[in-house]
């Protein structure tokens, strides 16, 4: 009992960190009709340009809020320069933009900030929580809290902000918007520079646990893939289920079956959900993208 | 940066960075490098092509070999197989190198292996998995302490310290897996328990999974085998979630970045490496000493830093070559170079005193060898 409670907390830990970057999948998605295959990157620079802000003698809640801030500004300014140059927005040309934009992130990364992995300090140092016979690490509280209130944020963005109504306004319908007085070309910039904000949060987040390093951000971006395809692309509290479910998947998968196969599993899920039901889970007919 | 450009774009340049010193006007005697500057090996690889640059300058100030320069040929393989035997490829074909040095990853070190025996040019890896002096080959020798000696160096020490119920944890990739089997076949053999086997992909960031099944597996101890970043997080994570037992490790968790990814966790932490991290181990009097010493002293004025033991193989890869190389009568052909480094006889390095024969293309010994524990923040040795 205690071993189950002990996989659904890590599970859920790393399906929070999943959550975060399928969060900015959608995002990005429901803006422009592509896939940001850079999204992992803004992952990787959230924790490299914390540790960075750390090491200049920044407190570390200043050092995460400035890191997350330049991530987006980086995310910002990547589709400024790279994205909208392209003419009509075709969705496939941003996606090869994006992965190439990827390999210049890693190795502008790897050239500022060394090939070695970095560190950052637990936001609360102390021994972990006990709970039934299972163990929930400190930083793995702050890695849930943030998340919350991040997609309680996005909510409230959304749905009550005359900024995040514009948003939702050009993913529907982007002429429409556009007639209404819309600037949508905005709205595509705020899309990535709040997608990378996102995918920084949760880099920054699990710092402390894995450290990280200028390489990490391919792997997370399968995952945070996986998960938004699994909740269905473009519905951000779907993604956020998607996020929760794969972590939950791959860390009973480690725990029962063979942790070899854990990698596995997230293309496992991403080749079912594609063949079986390629809105996703929680997708519904795709009308409402946000 | 240059070469990982050229790399990834096709590979249309075909020179990489070079090491010349024009100090000595003869035709150059060319070694090839193939290290990791990028992919997961990059901490590795970088210290590795430090030293070779710092130690080519020296050797060329002083003269070079018997009159003629060394010129040191690096190629990037990105930690990775295919990039590598390109690499190996280009080095032997466009620059006619007469030896190899590397590759820094034990996957990349054996997939170059067919251009080396096309070639016959002697190759020297800085990868440490067993399988590449096992898997016996006349050309190919290795520096780092290899598994066969490091495994059951540790396993006396558990056991000694009255630890034989043993939960085992090592990554899926060259240096974890061939450990694993280095360490099952050795337990069996000294009496020792692996109460409980457990494997990760190198990458993964969380280890809940096994840490748990370990922790209730009955383990007095946790043995982990394993060359990669992951080993910081493995070391917190046992500690957080309660594993109250002592944690020890391979050479290949000999890195700060242990220390500082795992925090106070790491205190107590034990592995064994060679004596590099703590040069008196070998005796403040003896000539490995000095050399060690000398090296760190001129490593630190150069780059900041203390060398990593990585450097270290890189260090005892290029004098190998080197020396063997200035032992050479008449023609310097890659079989005459291949002959003198098997001849290598108490050559004292900084992994320790190489002495090659026709089977043994390591030429480590267990004397070579040291147990450290993290305290304070920094290895100590045990005594």
């Amino acid at each position: 009992m205690a071993e189950l409670l002990q996989f659904v907390i890590a599970g859920l830990k790393s399906g929070s960190i999943y959550a975060l970057v399928a969060l900015g999948f959608t995002i990005v998605y429901a803006a422009t009709g592509a896939i940001n295959f850079a999204q992992g990157e803004f992952y990787m620079l959230g924790g490299m340009l914390g540790v960075w802000f750390v090491s200049l003698g920044l407190p570390v809640p200043v050092a995460a809020l400035c890191a997350v801030v330049s991530a987006a500004a980086a995310g910002a300014l990547f589709e400024l320069a790279a994205v909208r140059p392209i003419a009509g927005g075709d969705p496939l040309r941003i996606i090869i933009v994006t992965i190439g934009g990827s390999v210049v992130l890693r190795q502008l990364a790897l050239h500022l900030f060394g090939p070695d992995e970095l560190t950052l300090a637990s936001f609360t140092p102390g021994p972990s929580i006990r709970l039934f016979g299972a163990a929930i690490e400190r930083q793995t509280l702050w890695i849930w809290a943030l998340t919350l209130v991040a997609v309680v944020g996005l909510v409230i963005l959304y749905r009550r902000t005359a900024f995040g109504k514009a948003m939702r306004a050009t993913s529907l319908r982007r002429d429409a918007a556009r007639l209404v007085g819309i600037d949508a070309r905005a709205m595509v910039t705020a899309s990535f520079a709040l997608a990378a904000g996102l995918g920084a949060l949760a880099g920054l987040a699990v710092t402390p646990l894995t450290q990280t390093a200028f390489d990490v951000g391919a792997g997370i971006g399968v995952k945070g893939f996986s998960a938004a395809i699994l909740g269905g692309l473009g519905n951000p509290i779907a993604a956020v289920g998607g996020g929760l479910v794969l972590g939950l998947l791959e860390s009973l998968a480690a725990g029962y079956l063979d942790p070899i196969y854990k990698d596995a599993i997230s293309l496992i899920v991403l080749l079912a959900v594609l063949f079986l039901r390629p809105q996703g889970l929680l997708g519904g007919s795709g009308k409402e993208k946000v | 940066m240059a070469t990982a450009l050229a790399v990834t774009l096709g590979g249309c340049s075909p020179k990489a960075q070079t090491v010349e010193q024009p100090a000595v006007k003869a035709e150059p005697i060319k070694i090839g490098a193939i290290v990791s500057l990028t992919g997961t090996y990059a901490g590795l690889g970088d210290p590795e092509k430090k030293t070779i640059e710092m130690e080519v300058a020296r050797i060329n100030e002083a003269g070079g070999i018997n009159g003629r320069p060394v010129e040191v040929i690096f190629e990037d393989d990105a930690t990775d197989e295919a990039k590598a035997v390109t690499a190996a490829t280009r080095l032997i074909d466009q620059d006619g190198v007469i030896a190899l040095i590397g590759a820094t990853g034990s996957g990349q070190t054996m997939a170059v292996r067919g251009e080396v025996d096309r070639a016959k040019i002697p190759q020297v890896s800085l990868a440490g998995a067993t399988a590449i002096t096992k898997i016996f080959d006349p050309l190919v020798f290795a520096t780092p302490w290899s598994n066969t000696i490091v495994a059951p160096f540790t396993l006396e020490a558990l056991k000694k310290a009255g630890l034989t119920k043993v939960g085992l944890i090592t990554d899926s990739g060259g240096f974890g897996k061939d450990g694993r089997e280095v360490v099952k076949a050795e337990a069996a053999k000294q009496g020792i328990d692996i109460v409980s086997d457990q494997t990760f992909n190198p990458g993964d960031t969380d280890m809940t999974a096994q840490l748990t099944k370990i922790k209730n597996s009955g383990a007095q101890v946790l043995l982990m085998w394993t060359a990669g970043a992951e080993a910081a997080t493995i070391v917190k994570s046992a500690d957080q979630l309660g594993l109250d037992m002592p944690v020890y490790g391979s050479h290949g968790n000999a890195r700060k970045e242990l220390i500082d990814g795992a925090g106070p966790a790491a205190e107590g932490f034990r592995f064994a490496a060679g004596k590099i991290l703590v040069p008196a181990a070998y005796g403040v009097d003896t000539d490995a000493y000095k050399v060690a010493t000398d090296f760190v002293t001129r490593y630190k004025a150069a780059y900041g830093d203390a060398p990593s033991t990585f450097a270290g193989h890189a260090y005892d890869a290029l004098y190998l070559i080197t020396e063997a190389a200035s032992r050479v009568q008449g023609d310097l052909t890659p079989a005459a170079l291949r002959d003198e480094i098997e001849k290598t006889n108490g050559f004292v390095g900084i992994g320790g005193t190489f002495t090659m024969s026709p089977t043994d293309h390591n030429g480590l010994s267990v004397n070579d060898l040291t147990m450290y524990e993290v305290k304070d923040g920094t290895w100590q040795t045990v005594k």
